[in-house]
């Protein structure tokens, strides 16, 4: 851990990034943990709050869009990934992280994560992973485990669990990272790793949620999860392994990197060559040539 | 007025578009005025297709009912255009030996129409052409009939195949094939053209899709984010034809949401970008619409028009989602919403459009339809001037530095317009908020600060309208049509309406007014409204309550603009013209309908 410790007012410190407004998460919830690595990660690259995006989705996760500092969006359940997408494209320069939970992103918003990876769109999703659907009160995700009672499915949820790694691995990511929120100083790392990949970084974070979740409870999480050691990130089938074989252990940090293959705005042709941002380029376009051929 | 219609049909994929296109262009250079339309099914190949090309030498925006000279490339055009015939017309077709059923024949004999079978296979044989190459055969013989100079449609076909040279020279054999035959076998067989006049030889031919695009690319849109869904698919396709030379930055998106968030997404960070759907689509933006009302943030999204509910017709046209654009959405917002009527409109209405949405930091919804985004229309070259851009950003770096998060959306705002700068800006930062919140984007959930948003969102809604302007007046004199300026005189007759219909509007009220049996006391004016929400109603009631007749027209069953001014002014239109059948209004049927409301 190395927060630089400013004293000149010149480098961004955590206590730029605090908000005056109180946590409203559950004792012991993951968000806590997230929400601090957050933090750290930005102070640590030196990115000031006014210099960064942060998009969130719907959900307890979403709470945090006004408890930390820096430009925010908060918007609709499951369309986190196309905002910030969207946001990212027309001002590349700035680092744009979206935060969404295990309920949006493998239901509603699931054709959204597809399409992400696929596009390659140089942002970072933070999937807040606890397992259920928390600010609704508890009902089953797409993740939760076939068969446990949750609310509004007293008998357990009839549908299989969605094999989330190996599905993500399916459509050949470019990054992909599996931490836990219990572990900041990892959290930390891989968030930062994230920020500075070429294209989309699928971030699954393993949440403890103490008031919904009894499966995957942070006692849990902490006794299964493993950080790899001399693991070669770029190895794509070993990563796959890793990240989907979860019997013994679950396998923590950068699991799969490849930064060969060009983010979305570096496939525009449209855009090569071009040094401006869409955000500068606002300005009434001349039209006579193109008018030109219409007559 | 002189005016023609000729039309070429045939099964899709035959080709008839594009011939359509050449000849209506050809057409336009040799000095006339067109007006194009175009009729086909939602499939590829073996459908119905029709291109109807009116030509006149005034001005015209709309098409007749009656074709005066068809070009049929199979027998589908016996069947579906033999009684869309004005008597004495002519029609070519290239099926040689062809049986007319008993009907047909009297049909023919009774509206005097000559029927010309074309001997297109025979002479595609002779010059080794495909059978690709019949549009082009019977367009030259057409344009053989015409009188006009092979040069000048030679030229239309190599601007369409520049590039494909072995395509280009199969063309030219067959232009000069079709040009032959009329020539050597029915020399006789002339049709006129109305009289040329070198004023549109320099106007722009363009479809309604193309000025919008252009509208779009002028006003400073840079990206634009869409998912194909005829009649809204012909904007991308030509935004994403001038991607590489513009450097805009276009993406299909996978879904309809998808689209208009990335728009969100992109106009918050300070761009301009526009997503663009038809009713079926923009029903799935509708979270996305109302999500950008809370956060007060700008966004575009073009609404184009067919006839629902559900898949409905989909190569068709209608004025059907009013209603839907005023309401859509769930809560209380303030919004814009316009209309566009025709190219001009689609081009020059772009920058409003973006305006209104920057300086009041709200959803503007631009409704057109498939008449207008695939009609062709002439248009005099757009202005060289370069619109003003209204952004309504905090830029300053001095005005950044003193900025208080709070500011953003502060609800003391006098028109309900908070201060807005742009994520990046080296000042206070802010949450844009869907959840209600405080001025800063903070969530606050209490029953002082909802009511104090709501209002002040609301508020904008009196600053917009305001800031509109009231809807056009038209008004015949001395057989001109004109723009009548603020301080009206009386009308008469008060014709109402909004979008597409204008085109046929404003070309029957010519006619009807050039009709010896109209009482030439009554002036008439047709109040044509682009801006629709919030509805500015002034300039109608002060013309509504001295008229004495009101009539509205409209392409949809219930008059929905109609149900607005009596929503908002109290006044009802009791006589109507409706049309809901996927159809445009054609001039020469609405200037009777017209008639028989006088």
């Amino acid at each position: 851990m190395s927060i630089p410790l400013d004293t000149t007012g010149s480098l961004p410190t955590m206590q730029d990034y605090a908000s005056e407004n109180a946590c409203t998460w559950c004792d012991g919830c993951g968000d806590y943990g997230i929400w601090t690595a957050v933090k750290r990660a930005l102070v640590e690259l030196q990115i000031h709050p006014w210099q960064t995006l942060l998009c969130f989705d719907v959900g307890c996760h979403g709470n945090m869009s006004d408890k930390i500092d820096g430009y925010r969006f908060h918007g609709l359940h499951g369309r986190v990934i196309p905002f910030a997408a969207g946001a990212k494209l027309a001002r590349m320069d700035m680092p744009v992280l979206a935060f969404g939970g295990d309920g949006a992103s493998f239901s509603e918003g699931v054709g959204h994560l597809v399409h992400a990876i696929r596009s390659n769109y140089p942002i970072v999703f933070l999937l807040h992973n606890n397992g259920n659907y928390g600010l609704t009160t508890g009902q089953a995700s797409a993740l939760t485990k076939q068969g446990v009672r949750m609310n509004a499915s007293p008998n357990g949820i009839p549908e299989a669990t969605l094999p989330s790694m190996d599905f993500i691995f399916s459509l050949q990511p470019t990054f992909v990272a599996r931490t836990f929120s219990g572990d900041i100083p990892q959290m930390t790392r891989v968030i930062k790793q994230a920020i500075g990949h070429r294209g989309f970084a699928f971030v699954d974070i393993l949440q403890a949620c103490p008031t919904y979740n009894k499966f995957a409870t942070h006692e849990y999480l902490l006794a299964h999860c493993r950080e790899v050691k001399n693991h070669d990130s770029s190895d794509f089938n070993r990563a796959r392994q890793l990240a989907i074989d979860t019997s013994d252990s679950i396998a923590t940090g950068v699991l799969y990197q490849n930064v060969t293959i060009p983010n979305f705005y570096e496939r525009l042709r449209s855009r090569e060559g071009r040094e401006t941002r869409l955000v500068d380029e606002v300005t009434p376009y001349d039209i006579g040539g193109l008018m030109g051929r219409l007559v | 007025m002189s005016s023609v219609a000729v039309t070429i049909t045939g099964a899709q994929g035959q080709g008839i578009d594009s011939v359509g296109g050449i000849l209506a262009r050809a057409c336009k250079r040799s000095g006339r005025c067109v007006f194009a339309y175009r009729e086909y099914m939602s499939l590829i190949k073996g459908g119905h297709s029709r291109y109807q090309i009116d030509i006149a030498d005034r001005f015209i925006g709309s098409s007749v009912s009656q074709t005066d000279l068809l070009l049929t490339l199979n027998h589908h055009g016996f069947e579906h255009d033999l009684k869309h015939m004005r008597p004495g017309g002519i029609v070519l077709h290239d099926q040689e030996g062809w049986k007319f059923s008993s009907a047909q024949q009297a049909w023919i004999a009774e509206r005097n129409l000559r029927v010309v079978a074309v001997p297109v296979h025979a002479l595609l044989r002779d010059i080794g052409g495909t059978p690709l190459l019949r549009n082009v055969v019977l367009a030259a013989f057409a344009w053989s009939m015409f009188g006009e100079d092979r040069a000048l449609l030679a030229d239309m076909v190599k601007e369409r195949y520049a590039r494909k040279e072995d395509v280009l020279a199969a063309n030219m054999r067959a232009i000069d094939a079709g040009i032959r035959a009329r020539e050597e076998q029915v020399p006789d067989l002339t049709f006129a053209l109305p009289p040329a006049d070198a004023r549109w030889k320099d106007r722009l031919l363009l479809s309604g899709s193309q000025a919008m695009g252009l509208g779009l690319v002028r006003a400073g849109m840079r990206a634009f984010f869409s998912y194909p869904m005829t009649p809204a698919s012909p904007l991308l396709t030509v935004i994403a034809d001038l991607q590489n030379e513009t450097g805009i930055l276009v993406k299909q998106a996978e879904d309809e949401i998808t689209a208009a968030q990335m728009m969100s997404g992109a106009m918050f960070m300070g761009t301009r970008a526009a997503t663009a759907t038809s009713g079926g689509g923009f029903d799935l933006m509708t979270e996305t619409l109302s999500m950008n009302a809370i956060a007060e943030n700008p966004a575009l999204f073009i609404l184009a028009q067919r006839p629902g509910p559900g898949t409905g017709l989909p190569t068709w046209t209608a004025q059907g989602d009013l209603h839907m654009a005023i309401h859509c959405g769930h809560g209380e917002f303030a919004r814009g919403v316009l209309a566009v009527s025709d190219a001009n409109d689609a081009y020059s209405l772009m920058n409003d459009a973006f305006n209104t949405a920057e300086t009041l930091q709200t959803p503007v919804i631009v409704l057109t339809d498939k008449h207008v985004a695939e009609g062709i229309f002439t248009q005099e070259p757009f202005a060289a001037a370069a619109p003003t851009l209204s952004r309504g950003l905090v830029t300053d770096p001095a005005a950044l530095a003193s900025l208080q998060s709070a500011d953003r959306y502060d609800p003391t705002a006098a028109t309900g317009v908070s201060p807005r700068w742009l994520p990046g800006s080296h000042a206070a930062t802010y949450a844009g908020q869907a959840d209600e919140h405080r001025g800063d984007g903070s969530v606050e959930e209490s029953a002082d600060n909802a009511g104090a948003q709501m209002d002040k969102r609301l508020r904008k809604m009196k600053a917009m309208k305001a800031a509109l302007p009231e809807p056009v007046l038209y008004e015949v004199v001395s057989r001109e049509l004109r723009v009548v300026s603020d301080d009206v005189p009386e009308v008469d007759i008060l014709i109402v309406g909004w979008g597409s219909s204008k085109g046929a509007i404003l070309d029957a009220l010519l006619d009807v007014t050039q009709d010896s049996g109209l009482n030439t006391q009554d002036s008439i004016g047709f109040l044509h409204y682009s801006w629709l929400w919030p509805l500015k109603t002034d300039r109608f009631e002060r013309l509504a309550k001295q008229a004495r007749k009101i009539v509205l027209i409209e392409g949809n069953a219930q008059g929905q603009l109609g149900r607005l001014l009596r929503q908002e002014t109290g006044i009802e239109i009791t006589e109507k013209i409706l049309k809901y059948d996927g159809r445009p209004f054609f001039r020469d049927e609405l200037a009777a309908a017209i008639r028989a409301k006088l």
